[in-house]
Formats: structure tokens, sequence, C-alpha cells
């Protein structure tokens, strides 16, 4: 005990790097070009585009939860984001007057909601094999949509919610100029959201990092090993499924905010949604948390501007047919863009970086031994 | 044999017998295991050696008799229930978490034992005493220089000594070793043997062991018990048992396994 392990050893060299390592000036780049946003790039589709990257990363990183660290692959995380949606659309939309309790009471209610519904499934599905746990997410997902698109009278059907965002977060509302800006209810809007998406990330971190998340990382692994070990594997499994859910439905939520509206095809679809999920942590990496900011970044960037190269091809190239046509077609350009992320990434971005690192590491750390 | 008596067994079976239709498997077999103390049982294939194993930690249910750990009767209990009350065991195919570290791999099983898996918002590291701990482990079967690679990145026989590690770790009464050095390469088996003979000397882990190398038996063991045909014919020091006519007769004499 006197004389410190090679585990302290290590352990105090990460704390003395912790500030200092290339990974952290670069996440805080990036939260910094968050913040800035608003202000280097004020038209409205940029804003919505780096706010949208912001909720995904955070969705997506739930959903990593849930797959990358306990290994249970669900197709119903896209409906408790709709489910959060709803319930806030409900509060400050349909049923309620756009007060800020009742926006409390909307996320408070995302949240119930999610926890009960995701405890019930779990409770009822997670005692069979894993790809029926899949199957049967993807049953309840379709049929959140067939509700809430037949049940017009209680949802407002395929016409969905408007919502009456109230006080600060309101279009009218407006503080005055600033730095050659107009601070309204769309900018408060805007660093509301990143900043509750940044807290959830952080409780998510911290989360993945405490002796519970080890425990689902190894549950993840061997499955028997670890009850042999005297866990009991389906109750951690159940905690993790309910936690990742009420993180989806509170992102629900605050998406419900940003856009103002909520239908079936926008916040439930299982094609647009939980497709777009899944393909985000293939690409950023499961079981990274992180890899959630780089998949929701490259595919809202390539959707939001791919379409916009075939504009541009048009001006360069006038004569070129060809590429006109390929152009026309973004979707297939999307389609090899990311057959090459998965050829060079097999682990997702993130993953391979740190699998390389880790490479790196241990060869260094066999070298000094 | 005489004077052990009157130290209470960690572990007694009382005519211990189970049947497979018409085979009995395991015949009537009374058995201690004395604290501290390590403890083979050898015999030809097919003498019901896995088969007795199995119904110790609970894999099994006898058709008759009974199981005792630390006195109490245990025999109708499930191989989980065993496994808490202090039953490790180690089985023939090697079974660990292979993403995680091979420091991780102990840690984990400390965590169990100290029952703080439901803390989900303080971070592991502040709970340093269990990664000391883990890592002592790993000194104890030697795996220390290895602790931060992947388990998957060890050799068949570290994984080997990662699986006992894992298994001291959760402190358990009395340790079953199913034939810990099977499969292993030959320059591997004598690391193993010597991670054994520690623990032994250590005198603080009660362990059972199913072995059929002989020349490792003997060195090893504090008590041998020999089966054949499900019964026990023999048990007592190594020299003993080297020199029981029966056991030479039914083992070592016809064709006997030097490996």
């Amino acid at each position: 005990m006197a004389e410190p392990t090679p585990v302290h050893l290590f352990h105090m060299s990460e704390k003395r790097r912790q500030f200092k390592s290339s990974g952290f000036f670069l996440k805080m780049a990036v939260l910094l070009l968050f913040i800035l946003v608003p202000f280097l790039f004020p038209s409205f589709k940029t804003v919505d585009l780096a706010m949208q990257i912001v909720m995904f990363a955070a969705l997506v990183a739930s959903f990593d939860i849930l797959l990358g660290y306990t290994g249970i692959l669900s197709f119903g995380h896209g409906m408790f984001f709709g489910i959060g949606a709803y319930c806030v659309a409900f509060l400050i939309g349909k049923y309620g007057s756009p007060s800020y309790g009742n926006l409390i009471l909307g996320f408070l209610l995302a949240a119930a909601v999610s926890a009960v519904l995701a405890l019930l499934i779990s409770l009822l599905t997670l005692r069979v094999k894993a790809i029926f746990f899949a199957m049967i997410t993807l049953a309840i997902a379709e049929l959140a949509i067939v509700l809430a698109t037949k049940l017009s009278g209680l949802t407002g059907g395929e016409d969905g919610i408007s919502l009456f965002t109230p006080g600060i977060f309101s279009p009218a509302f407006n503080l005055g100029e600033f730095m050659g800006i107009d601070i309204n209810g769309r900018v408060v809007t805007y660093y509301f959201i990143l900043f509750s998406c940044l807290a959830l990330f952080l409780i998510m971190l911290r989360f993945t990092k405490s002796p519970l998340g080890r425990v689902l990382q190894a549950i993840r692994d061997n499955v028997q090993r670890a009850e042999a070990l005297g866990y009991n594997t389906f109750l951690y499994q159940s905690i993790s499924i309910t936690f990742g859910c009420v993180v989806a439905g509170l992102v629900g939520a605050l998406y419900a905010l940003w856009v103002g509206y909520v239908n079936p095809e926008s916040s439930l679809s299982v094609m647009t949604i939980m497709l777009d999920v899944l393909l985000m942590v293939i690409i950023g990496g499961m079981g990274t948390l992180y890899g959630g900011l780089i998949g929701a970044a490259f595919l809202k960037i390539t959707q939001t501007y791919l379409p916009d190269l075939q504009h541009l091809a048009k001006d360069l190239f006038p004569q070129a047919e060809f590429l006109h046509n390929i152009m026309e077609r973004w979707l297939l350009l999307f389609g090899v863009l990311f057959i090459l992320v998965v050829i060079f990434f097999p682990k997702g971005v993130i993953g391979s970086i740190r699998e390389y690192g880790a490479r790196r590491k241990s060869r260094g750390l066999n070298k000094t031994a | 044999m005489s004077d052990t008596s009157a130290v209470e067994p960690v572990l007694e079976t009382e005519r211990l017998t189970i049947r497979f239709g018409g085979h009995v498997a395991v015949d009537h077999v009374n058995l201690r295991v004395e604290p501290f103390v390590l403890k083979s049982i050898i015999g030809p294939n097919g003498a019901g050696k896995t088969t007795l194993f199995n119904l110790m930690t609970g894999q099994y249910k006898p058709t008759e008799g009974k199981v005792f750990l630390m006195g109490e009767d245990i025999t109708s209990l499930s191989a989980v229930k065993r496994t808490r009350l202090g039953i490790g065991r180690s089985f023939q195919l090697t079974n660990i978490f292979p993403v995680l570290t091979v420091l991780e791999n102990v840690r984990v099983a400390i965590q169990s034992r100290e029952r703080i898996g439901f803390n989900f918002w303080r971070n592991y590291l502040h709970f340093s005493g269990l990664e000391d701990e883990a890592y002592a482990i790993l000194k104890r079967v030697m795996l220390d220089d290895k602790w931060a690679v992947p388990a998957s990145d060890l050799t068949h026989g570290e994984q080997r000594k990662l699986e006992i590690a894992i298994l001291l770790a959760l402190k358990p009464q009395i340790l079953f070793l199913d034939e810990p050095t099977a499969g292993m390469s030959q320059e591997e088996v004598p690391a193993v043997l010597e991670i054994l003979q520690r623990i032994k000397d250590a005198k603080t882990q009660t362990m059972l062991l199913v072995e059929h190398k002989m020349d490792m038996i003997m060195t090893l063991s504090d008590t041998i018990a020999v089966l054949q045909d499900g019964k026990l014919i023999a048990d007592g020091a190594p020299d003993e048992i080297h020199e029981n006519r029966a056991v030479r007769e039914a083992y070592l004499g016809g064709g006997a396994r030097r490996e």
C-alpha cells in the first residue's frame, strides 16, 4: 500500500493530463463552436442544423446506453422521443396555456411516462431473447404511431399539434441587440436546449462510469459470467433501459420546444427517427457516447448540404449532364459515404480512434514494464 | 485422517448418490474438506469426478444423500444460491469478460462481493480500494503486468489464471477447480501449478481440485480422494494413496496416465 501500484501511477498520469490532452481541447472547441453558432452563422438554416445535431447527439447517446453499454437492441427508442415531444405538446399546446409551470409539468410528464412505459416493456419482454426484445419494441413503436394517427381527437391525428411557447421562449420575446444579432425567443431557446442537452450528456457520461455502468458493460460482455458473480442481470438491464428511455423522452420534449410542432411523421416515425439514430450510432461508434455527436453531425450535415451540391454542380459545370443526374440522386452519394465510413472505421469513428489509441498505450506500457 | 475430524469441515457430503437411469454415476460418497487445505479428486475417465463436482456445486440434484457447507445443509439450493453462500467454481471452458481489461474483470467481481453495483452517481474510480485489491489479486496469480490489456488478448493459459483471480476476488468459502490445466500448453502448466501452490501456502483458501495429471496431484495436494466407478475407494495423504493397493490396481497400475 505504501508503494504506488502501476494502476495508481496510471490514474495519476491520466488525471494530470485530463485538462491538457488534445481530446479535452477538442471537446471544449466543439462546445465553443456550438455556443457561437447563433453569432457566427445566424441564418435559420445553420442554427436549425446545429440544434438538430445537438439534440440528436443526446438522443443517440441515450440509445447508446442501451445498445453500446448494455447490449440491448431496441427499435422503440424513437417512440420514447415522440412520447416526450407529445407530453410537452399536450401541456402547452392542446390542453394547457403556455406558462412556465405547464412547460415544467410537460417535462416531468415526459420523464414519468417514459420511465413507466420503459419499465413495463423491460419487465414484460426482457426475459425473452434479445432478438425478441427488438421485435417487440418495433411492434410497440408501430402501434404508437397508429394510436397517435387514429386517436385524432386526443392527439390531433396526422395534423399534429402546434405549441405555444411561454415567455422568454416565445418568438415574440426580444431582449434587444447584442453583437449584431437579435436576442429573441429563438436564440434563448437555442441556448436552453444546448445546455439542457449538455447536462443530459454529462449525466449519461457519469452513469456509464459509475459502478452500475461498469456492471452493465460486464453483463454486455458475458451474461453468464456476470450472473455467476452474483449479479441480478435482469434488474440491471431494466434500470439501464429505463434510464436511456427517460433521457430519450426528455430530448423529445426539448425537440418539441424547438420545432414548435409535433406530428406522428416528424416525432414518432420509426423510419425517419429510429433509422437515423441507428445510422448515427453505427457511424459514431457503439459504446462511446461521444460517437453520437459525430454520427449526428455527419448525418445531419450531409442530409442538409448534399441536396445543395446539385445546384453547385449545375452552376459550375452546366454541360455535365451525367453529373447532374448523380447529384439529383444525392441519397446515392450518401450511401457511398456511409459505406466508406463503415469500411474505414469498422467500430465507428470514435470507437476506431479509441482502439488505435488503446493499442498504442498498451504497447507503451509493455515497454516500460 | 484421525486428528482432522475435530475440525469443522468446510464442505461435507453424506452418502451422496446420483443415478442416470440404471447407471449409478456417483455411489454413496462421503467426503470431507477441512479448512484451508487443497484436496484433489482423482480417478480414471468416467469415474464420476465431474459429476461429483456438479452435485456439490448444484448443477445436478442428487438422487440420494446430502451436501453440507459450513455445517449447513445446502442439498436443495440452486447453483446460483450456492455461489452466493461461498462456492466458487471454475469450469473446463474458460469463462471471463473478453472486452473488459484484466483489472476490470477482477474489479467487477470484487464490486459484486461488496454489493455496490447499484451505485449510479459516483465515479467508479472513487472506490479505489477495489482497484488496489484487484491489483493485489492479479499479483497472486502473476498477471499484474497484464492489468491494462483487454482479457481477450491473453493467451489461453493466462485466461485460466484470470479466471482463478476472478474466483479469488469473490472470497469463496471453497474454490472448485475443474482441471485447471486442461488444454494448456506444456510451458504454461508450471506457472499455474506455482499459483495454486502459493494460494495453498497462504493457508487462507480452501480448494477442491479435479485433475487427472498424476504428477501434479501428488506434490500439490494435502489430501487426495480416489474415485472408481462412482465409489470412493481411498481418501488420505498423497503418500498413503501412493501405497494403497486398491488405488494402484484401479488407477496407477494398469496404464496410468502420466501426461
